[in-house]
């Protein structure tokens, strides 16, 4: 439908008219020169654009296109006399094609050519202006695109502008980047960065990136280190270490959070090998004072939420058959304080690893928050397995010899190894529901610093290990439980039940991040793994001979390692950050720095939702609060932009976003009112209508 | 037992976490193993004593497009393994995307170009490309008998699509070949590569 609309438009437009645009096409885009006014006068200036208007997704590039790609570029044949000058390019965007990063522009860009007309051009007579243009259209796929304009006006003693085209061209003026005379600063490079610094900027907005004009300077895809410094500013970009020598001058594009763009031309000198350390995420930045709960206060939570996770479908099962077995056994060797004790070191030196892997990760680089494990679809995969593994456990279709989840009436071998690798695995299962569950809370606490951190997640742990702690310090509270007997059979089998309701949620999770024949390999794999545990438990049966028993263990090995391997080897999708879905007939748009920019320049109030499918609270919101009939007739109503920032996985510029927020992990809401002056408002992370009525009754 | 081996695998998944790097001239080239067509490996090490010409390929980007269809690539692979460099073409593009060649359609492709490297090799994963850094096809790298990458960059000083460019265009890798051959330095080490992205 839009190609069709294209080639009429270009068939349209190849029909030749004095003064009129003439136009020419590639596969996806259509390129026109437009004359700003309607006749040329002598002496004087005339601005022609090209008009490059590129189908969704497909993009043309700036003059430095970034790893790849390959700049428009426009060829004059002019009449005697006429001279054009150079194209002036309008602020580029950042455009991302899997690991690599280029820049240049999607939708529709103006390139503005000044052509100088000789003061000897008769009026009265007519010229025609030829320019043969290429260009490079790349959407994942790059053809290079060529056309042949020319463009007929008349010359006239005045050139009248054309009333129908000021409006194109002062918006085509005000994309270009602006002259930044009353600007001071300076560049330095490092061995492996290089930082330019402004010292005074007057007139700019937040600077949000840097576009440098040098083609191998730096590393385009690592993202800069963007921070406000008194009255200037200051990116830190990571080096190329095969950029050759240094220019002398830093030359380049800033662009700011209202959407416009600066020219930067800075001196460019070789500092210390040290003297500019590369470029890190983002300090998270310090949750503005009051709006945060106290550290007292975030313990207390933790501490509940913890508790809590004790009832989470993932955990609930493990656990609750760890209190069997103590039902049942009323302890084992060295008294039952001791389990309970070695179980909380289990759950707290586990919910440490987590977090240490966490912050050793993000301090190493990695834009990850929390919810990071549910982000990577190996992970996911692994994690259905085991959950499998153990409700197939708890079926009765394997033993393992040191069963944590032994009821069946054998003491546990090593007692006290064995309560500590209980609670380890107990974290281990409640990780998935974590993040779905108390995603915001430990984002939250991931924002804070690292000692805030390990506190908080001390506080979960403990939370969690408590009920048991409380069962094995308390002979009194052991002998309300109920009686063992053949209900613990039925009980740990109905418990199984409930575990493979969890493998459903991480599929369907797989599903979202790797398509269809992902969930089917998924699927797969889950057989192999649970073929695997039935040969174990054929070769673990007492019955079972020494030949079968080394058949079956071996057999159970490999389709184990098959099923894992499958599982985990399957490739997520590009990204996750797509358009999505319109719910309760809302037009969501994928969110991009960008995007929110431009619509804020626009004067558009904003509505972004930071979000991911393995968020529950996410999904009841979503689902609740905006879809809601009144929610959804006020947005529209207001005119309110609905962006969509899913962070199903990893997606770096979502996890910087959040934390410019000051948050690490989902869901935040965010309301930009129509005056882009006016700061944004934070929505709390558990929303209904009223909230979300309330807050635009303020905000717009 | 059985639950430390879930411990490592869960330290494993968590730790296993994408590095950014890149190849830099003057320094080692980074070592790798990818197989062949035939199934064959091949690693960098074990051409140890001759100089290796890398050379990113994607046969439907249009700039390949241009020195396969210009007859430059196959005349710069003939010229050069005549002289004993080892000529590796690499495809980065991950399964699905554009460019991407299971083993078997290899011969036929090369056949049909009259491609004639010493090998080539498969990195549907991309873990070669992104350890060199690899950003368009083509990019090509220049490795020193000891292993030094001694060139970076682009095929030419002409990026465009154009065949008719190729004519006039310096060649950086058949005159960093042509120095390093005979024991003087490369003059241009590095330059900007100029392609389609890779399509990891």
């Amino acid at each position: 439908m839009k190609g069709a609309l294209l080639l009429l438009s270009a068939l349209l437009a190849a029909v030749p008219a004095s003064g009129q645009a003439a136009s020419g096409r590639s596969k996806h885009v259509v390129a026109t020169l437009v004359p700003e006014t309607t006749a040329v006068a002598p002496g004087q200036v005339l601005t022609v654009a090209l008009r490059l208007e590129m189908e969704p997704e497909w993009h043309t590039y700036w003059q430095n296109p970034g790893d790849s790609g390959l700049p428009t570029k426009i060829r004059w044949t002019l009449p005697e006399g006429f001279e054009a000058g150079p194209i002036l390019w309008p602020v580029p965007a950042r455009i991302e094609v899997g690991p690599l990063v280029s820049y240049g522009y999607d939708g529709e860009a103006w390139l503005l050519s000044e052509l100088r007309v000789p003061a000897t051009a008769a009026p009265g007579s007519s010229v025609t202006l030829e320019a043969k243009v290429d260009w490079l259209e790349c959407k994942e796929q790059c053809l290079p695109g060529k056309a042949q304009l020319a463009l007929t006006l008349p010359v006239a003693a005045q050139a009248a502008p054309d009333a129908a085209r000021a409006a194109p061209f002062a918006r085509a003026r005000e994309r270009l980047p602006r002259p930044t005379t009353g600007w001071k600063g300076e560049a330095l490079a490092g061995a492996q960065a290089i930082a330019l610094s402004i010292s005074e900027a007057p007139g700019a907005a937040t600077p949000v990136h840097f576009f440098p004009l040098a083609s191998e300077l730096v590393e385009y895809a690592v993202p800069q280190e963007v921070t406000s410094a008194g009255s200037g500013f200051r990116v830190v970009m990571a080096r190329n270490p095969n950029g050759g020598a240094l220019p002398a001058t830093l030359d380049g594009v800033v662009t700011t959070a209202d959407g416009r763009g600066f020219t930067v031309s800075v001196p460019l000198r070789e500092g210390a090998a040290d003297a500019v350390a590369p470029p890190k995420p983002p300090a998270p930045a310090a949750p503005p004072a009051g709006t945060g709960p106290s550290l007292p206060v975030a313990l207390g939570f933790a501490f509940v939420g913890g508790l809590l996770l004790n009832l989470m479908p993932c955990v609930l099962p493990v656990l609750s058959l760890k209190v069997l077995a103590f039902v049942k056994h009323g302890g084992g060797e060295g008294g039952a304080l001791r389990h309970g004790l070695a179980f909380a070191a289990g759950v707290l030196v586990f919910f440490w690893a987590l977090a240490g892997a966490l912050l050793a990760l993000r301090a190493g680089g990695e834009q990850i928050g929390w919810g990071f494990q549910l982000q990577s679809p190996p992970f996911v995969a692994f994690l259905a397995s085991l959950f499998t593994l153990l409700s197939l456990n708890m079926f009765g279709v394997f033993e393992v010899g040191e069963s944590l989840s032994s009821v069946a009436g054998r003491a546990p071998r090593h007692g006290l190894a064995g309560s500590f690798w209980g609670g380890a695995l107990a974290t281990l299962t409640a990780t998935p529901c974590t993040a779905p569950f108390m995603g915001s809370a430990l984002g939250f606490a991931l924002a804070q610093p690292a000692t805030v951190n390990f506190a908080v997640f001390t506080a979960l742990g403990a939370g969690m290990a408590t009920p048991y702690l409380a069962l094995s310090a308390s002979p009194r509270l052991l002998a309300l439980m109920p009686k063992p007997g053949r209900w613990m059979e039925t009980f740990k089998q109905l418990m199984g039940f409930v575990l493979l309701g969890t493998v459903v949620f991480l599929a369907w999770l797989f599903g979202r991040q790797t398509g269809i024949d992902g969930v089917a390999a998924l699927l797969l794999a889950l057989v192999l793994v649970a073929m695997a545990a039935w040969a174990y438990g054929r070769g673990t049966a007492s019955e079972a001979s020494g030949r079968g028993r080394v058949l079956a263990l071996g057999s159970a090995a490999l389709l184990l390692c098959a099923g894992l391997a499958l599982g985990m080897s399957q490739p997520q999708r590009a990204t996750a950050n797509a358009a999505a879905p319109a719910a309760g007939g809302l037009a969501w748009e994928p969110w991009s720095p960008e995007r929110l920019a431009e619509l804020r320049a626009a004067g558009r109030p904003v509505f972004v939702d930071f979000t991911a499918d393995w968020c529950l609270t996410c999904q009841v919101n979503e689902r609740v609060a905006l879809a809601s009939p009144e929610v959804a007739a006020r947005f529209q109503a207001e005119g309110v932009a609905l962006l969509k920032a899913d962070w199903t996985l990893r997606d770096e510029r979502i996890t910087r976003a959040l934390a410019e927020y000051g948050r690490q992990g989902v869901p935040v809401y965010v309301l930009y009112g129509r005056d882009a002056s006016k700061p944004h408002r934070l929505l709390p992370e558990i929303l209904d209508a009223g909230t979300i009525l309330k807050a635009l009754d303020e905000t717009l | 037992m059985k639950r430390s081996a879930f411990l490592a695998a869960l330290v494993a998944v968590v730790l296993t976490a994408p590095a950014h790097a890149a190849a830099v001239v003057g320094q080692p080239a980074p070592e790798f193993t990818l197989t062949d067509s035939t199934g064959k490996p091949h690693s960098l090490s074990s051409f140890k004593g001759k100089f290796v010409v890398l050379e990113w390929n994607n046969f439907d980007c249009p700039f390949v497009v241009k020195h396969y269809g210009s007859g430059n690539m196959q005349k710069l692979q003939n010229t050069y393994t005549a002289k004993g460099v080892v000529w590796l073409t690499v495809n980065s593009s991950a399964a699905g995307k554009q460019g991407h060649l299971q083993p078997a359609e290899v011969a036929g492709k090369l056949a049909e170009r009259k491609a004639a490297p010493s090998a080539y090799l498969l990195d549907a994963d991309g873990k070669a490309g992104k350890a060199y850094g690899a950003k368009t096809t083509p990019h090509m790298y220049v490795i020193d008998p000891k292993g030094t990458l001694v060139y970076a960059g682009a095929i030419d000083d002409k990026p465009s699509t154009d065949i008719a460019d190729v004519a006039g265009a310096r060649n950086h890798v058949a005159a960093a070949l042509d120095e390093a051959l005979a024991g003087k330095p490369v003059s241009v080490a590095s330059s900007t590569p100029y392609g389609c992205s890779v399509k990891y």
